[in-house]
């Protein structure tokens, strides 16, 4: 999967895996990815921090969401208190995440590039149309077509 | 009766019903993952564990086994 993914495309994914384990998450989903590409020195990870996309405040987005997402079906989940991390085995690569990297294979072959690199991820990320990634960005009023324009 | 009020359990756009699935799934895996940690440290059995989750032992045991190796009250 990630032979034609440049080094810092293979090291977002690598980090994903991280901020998935860190979250105590058992799987590595697109959200992931999203926390991990805002942490980059790469354009797409600077172009997330310019629209207020710090890695933290994705963090906190998604826990946000997942509280609002409980929210609409009468579910209290705010201040819920669960270990971070009890689990010691590696996520493995969750639907939402396989998905996004898929699209950014994709989204370079449109392009004409050979290489997949972190602007192809975050292309990857932002063509969802339901799930956790497209729901906060929605609800931080980010603007996609105006964050894939600084790309 | 239903056990909760429709407007809960059937919101008026799917895409919320779709995501507050996931979100439960996950806040119920999170939830078993340490109330399973908690009932082995307690001296919960395996066993005891399987039955109040109403799975077998042996499914309890390959889903939670190896990540709780260092709990000093687990028996095989």
């Amino acid at each position: 999967m990630f032979q034609r993914f440049v080094r810092d495309a293979r090291h977002v994914a690598l980090e994903a895996t991280s901020v998935a384990a860190g979250l105590g998450s058992p799987s590595v989903e697109a959200e992931h990815l999203l926390v991990s590409l805002a942490s980059t020195d790469h354009p797409a990870g600077a172009a997330l921090r310019e629209v207020g996309l710090e890695p933290q405040e994705v963090r906190d987005a998604i826990q946000r969401d997942f509280e609002r997402v409980l929210g609409r079906v009468g579910i209290d989940a705010s201040g819920v208190d669960l270990p971070a991390n009890c689990r010691r085995t590696k996520p493995g690569w969750g639907t939402s995440a396989k998905q996004a990297l898929e699209r950014a294979v994709r989204e370079a072959k449109r392009r004409g590039d050979r290489h997949i690199g972190c602007e192809h991820i975050l292309l990857g990320l932002l063509r969802a149309e339901h799930g956790t990634v497209p729901r906060l960005l929605a609800a931080e009023g980010i603007d996609r077509d105006e964050l894939t324009g600084r790309l | 009766m239903p056990l909760l009020p429709a407007e809960l359990t059937h919101p008026d756009d799917p895409a919320d019903g779709l995501a507050a699935v996931v979100a439960l799934r996950r806040l119920a895996d999170r939830m078993e993952d340490a109330q399973v940690e908690r009932a082995l440290r307690d001296g919960w059995t395996w066993a005891q564990v399987a039955e109040a989750l109403g799975v077998t032992r042996q499914a309890v045991h390959k889903k939670h086994a190896r990540r709780l190796r260092d709990v000093p009250a687990i028996r095989p």
